[in-house]
C-alpha cells in the first residue's frame, strides 16, 4: 500500500516536500507495537529458559549444592523484605558507582586526547594496556594494603580496574570518527569545546555506551572482591556470611537480588539514556525481508 | 561588495619520495562580484586545493589569495566564508535547525539573530516545515540543501562550493541548480562553485574559469553571456555558448593524450 504511493510520485517532483505518508502513520504504530511486544516476550523467555535449566539441574544435584529456584527466590524476597537488605545494597551500589564516576571522568577526556594526539597516544598506550591485563583482584589486593579497610579502597579498586577498559574503549572510537565533519567544523569556527561536545562526544556514544555497560559489570565484579576482604557490610560480606555456614541459597539469593538491581539499571537507566541519545538515528533494519 | 583575488598561486605538495609535486602552477584571476564564478577542471587538477587554500585551510607556497570587501578594512579580521561541502555533512545528531546554529554559532553570530536567520534560509531552501527533523530521515537531495542553508546563513562574505552536486541523481541536482541559482541571484551572493561538469560550468557561472590538469593553470576564462535567470538548457544560444566552453575543455584533454 504504501509503495504503490511512493510509485505514483513522478521522479521530477519526489524532492516536493510534502508529506505523503500521513495516512499509513496508524498502521505503522501498531506495526510497531507488535514488534516491541516481540522483543519484551523474547526477553521474558530467555529468563524462564534460564530458571528451567536451573531447576533441571536443582533436580539431579542434591539441594545443598543446587537448591531449588523458587526456594532461592523465596529467600531473595526474604532478604528484600528485612529493612537491612537497601542497606547493604546501597553501599554496595554506591562502591560502584563513585568508582566508575572516578574512571568514566578520566576516561571520556583521556580517550578523546589519545584519539586525537598522536604523542598523547604513545605515552599514555604501554600504561593502559599493562593496566588491562591486572587482573582486578590484585588492584583490590594492593589497594586494601595501601587505604586500609575504608571506603577509599573500594572506590580506588574499582576505578583503577575498570579506567584501562573503559580508556581503550574511547581511545579507539575517537580515532575512527569522521574527519569530515572535522574539517567542516574548522570551516565553520567551531571552538574546540564546540568540537568536544557537539562533534566528537556524540560519534562516541555507543562506544560509551557499551564501555559502560561492560564498566558497570566489571566494577561490581571487583567491589564484591573487596568487601569480602573484611568490610562489615555489603553484598560482598553477606555472600561471604553464607559461604561461611556453606548456605549455597544465601550466596545465590544475595547474587540474585543484586543481579536484579543491576538488570533494573541496565534496561531502566542506561535503556533510557540509550534512547534519549540516538533518537537521531533510524533503527537498523538488516533482516527485514 | 566582494570578490576573490587569486594571484599567481602556487603550489607544491610532497610526495611519498620526498620530492616535491606542483599543484598550483601560477593560477591568477578574479572572481565575480555578486554573482557565481565557477572553477572548472579535470578531476584531480588542484581545484580543491585552490578552494582549501582560499578557505584557510592550506596554505599557498607562493602568490596570494585576497577576499577584497568593501565591508571591512581588509586584514583587520578573516573574512566570513561559507562552505558547501560535496557531502552534505550535516551532524546527524542535531535537528536541521541546530545544524544551522551550530554554523552561527561558530561564526559568532549573537543568539538573538539565530531564530531569524534559521527561519529565513530554511524558507529559502524549501525546507522550513523539516526544521525539527534529524538529517538522517530526510532524502540526499533535502540533506544537500540543508548543506546550502547552513552555508548562507552565516551570510557569508563569500560562498565556497565544492562539487556540491556530484552525488546527488540527475533530476535533483537538476532542480537543485535552478533553485541554487536563483537563490544566488536573489542575495547577490559572491559565490565560487568548483566543478567538473561543464554543463553545469556553463549553466551556473557568471564567470568560468576553465583550468589544466596539474599542474593547475588558468586556460580561458569566459563570462556567460547570459544572466543568471535567463539561462536555458535548451535554448539554442545557451547550447552555442555551452559547445564553446566544451571544445576549450577537449582541446585541453587532447593536448593531455
Amino acid at each position: 500500500m504504501e509503495k504503490q504511493d511512493k510509485a505514483l510520485v513522478v521522479p521530477g517532483e519526489a524532492e516536493s516536500f510534502d508529506r505523503e505518508d500521513a495516512p499509513v502513520r496508524p498502521s505503522r504504530k501498531a506495526a510497531s507495537r507488535r514488534k516491541a511486544a516481540w522483543d519484551n516476550s523474547l526477553r521474558i523467555g530467555s529468563i524462564v529458559a534460564i530458571f528451567f535449566i536451573w531447576w533441571i539441574l536443582s533436580l539431579i544435584f542434591p539441594p545443598t549444592l543446587i537448591p531449588k529456584p523458587w526456594e532461592t527466590l523465596a529467600e531473595a524476597g526474604a532478604i528484600i523484605s528485612t529493612g537491612n537488605f537497601f542497606v547493604e545494597i546501597g553501599n554496595t551500589l554506591r562502591r560502584v558507582l563513585v568508582g566508575f564516576g572516578l574512571a568514566m571522568a578520566v576516561s571520556i577526556p583521556l580517550g578523546i586526547l589519545m584519539g586525537t594526539l598522536r604523542r598523547m597516544e604513545s605515552f599514555f598506550e604501554p600504561p593502559v594496556i599493562l593496566g588491562l591485563t591486572m587482573p582486578g583482584l590484585i588492584w583490590a589486593v594492593l589497594m586494601i594494603m595501601f587505604f586500609g579497610l575504608t571506603e577509599t579502597s573500594a572506590y580506588a579498586a574499582v576505578a583503577i580496574t575498570i579506567f584501562p577498559m573503559l580508556t581503550i574503549s574511547i581511545w579507539q572510537g575517537t580515532k575512527s570518527i569522521d574527519k569530515d565533519l572535522i574539517d567542516m567544523s574548522n570551516v565553520f569556527q567551531a571552538t574546540p569545546v564546540m568540537k568536544i561536545v557537539e562533534v566528537i562526544l556524540p560519534q562516541l556514544i555507543s562506544h560509551i555506551l557499551a564501555a559502560i555497560r561492560y564498566g558497570l559489570g566489571l566494577a561490581w565484579k571487583v567491589v564484591v572482591v573487596v568487601e569480602m576482604f573484611g568490610f562489615s557490610n555489603g553484598v560482598g560480606y553477606q555472600v561471604v556470611r553464607g559461604f561461611n555456614v556453606f548456605s549455597m541459597k544465601t550466596v545465590l539469593a544475595w547474587a540474585l537480588t543484586f543481579l536484579i538491581v543491576m538488570i533494573l539499571i541496565e534496561f531502566g537507566l542506561i535503556g533510557w539514556f540509550e534512547r534519549s541519545v540516538t533518537r537521531w538515528r533510524p533503527r537498523v533494519e538488516a533482516w527485514r525481508r | 561588495m566582494a570578490y576573490i583575488h587569486v594571484d599567481r598561486a602556487v603550489k607544491f605538495f610532497p610526495r611519498e619520495d620526498g620530492t616535491e609535486m606542483l599543484v598550483l602552477d601560477g593560477v591568477s584571476f578574479d572572481s565575480k562580484a555578486y554573482g557565481i564564478t565557477c572553477l572548472l577542471g579535470p578531476s584531480g587538477c588542484g581545484k580543491s586545493t585552490l578552494l582549501n587554500v582560499i578557505s584557510g585551510l592550506e596554505r599557498l607556497d607562493r602568490g596570494r589569495v585576497e577576499i577584497i570587501s568593501n565591508h571591512r578594512d581588509t586584514g583587520a579580521r578573516p573574512p566570513k566564508l561559507g562552505y558547501v561541502f560535496q557531502d552534505p555533512r550535516l551532524l546527524s545528531w542535531k535537528r536541521v535547525e541546530d545544524n544551522l546554529i551550530f554554523a552561527l554559532k561558530g561564526m559568532k553570530v549573537p543568539p538573538s539573530e539565530w531564530q531569524e536567520r534559521v527561519h529565513k534560509y530554511l524558507d529559502l531552501v524549501g525546507l522550513l516545515e523539516f526544521r525539527k527533523q534529524y538529517p538522517l530521515y530526510l532524502s540526499g537531495g533535502m540533506r544537500q540543501r540543508i548543506g546550502l542553508a547552513r552555508g548562507l546563513v552565516v551570510q557569508p562574505e563569500v560562498l565556497l562550493m565544492d562539487e556540491p552536486y556530484s552525488k546527488l541523481d540527475q533530476l535533483t541536482a537538476r532542480k537543485l541548480r535552478e533553485d541554487t541559482l536563483s537563490i544566488c541571484a536573489l542575495l547577490k551572493q559572491t559565490t565560487l562553485l568548483v566543478t567538473h561538469d561543464v554543463e553545469e560550468a556553463a549553466y551556473m557561472g557568471d564567470r568560468i574559469v576553465v583550468m589544466s590538469a596539474r599542474p593547475a593553470r588558468v586556460v580561458d576564462i569566459f563570462d556567460n553571456p547570459f544572466s543568471a535567470l535567463e539561462r536555458n538548457l535548451d535554448d539554442v544560444h545557451f547550447i552555442e555558448f555551452k559547445k564553446k566552453v566544451l571544445q576549450t575543455v577537449l582541446n585541453l584533454v587532447k593536448e593531455e593524450v
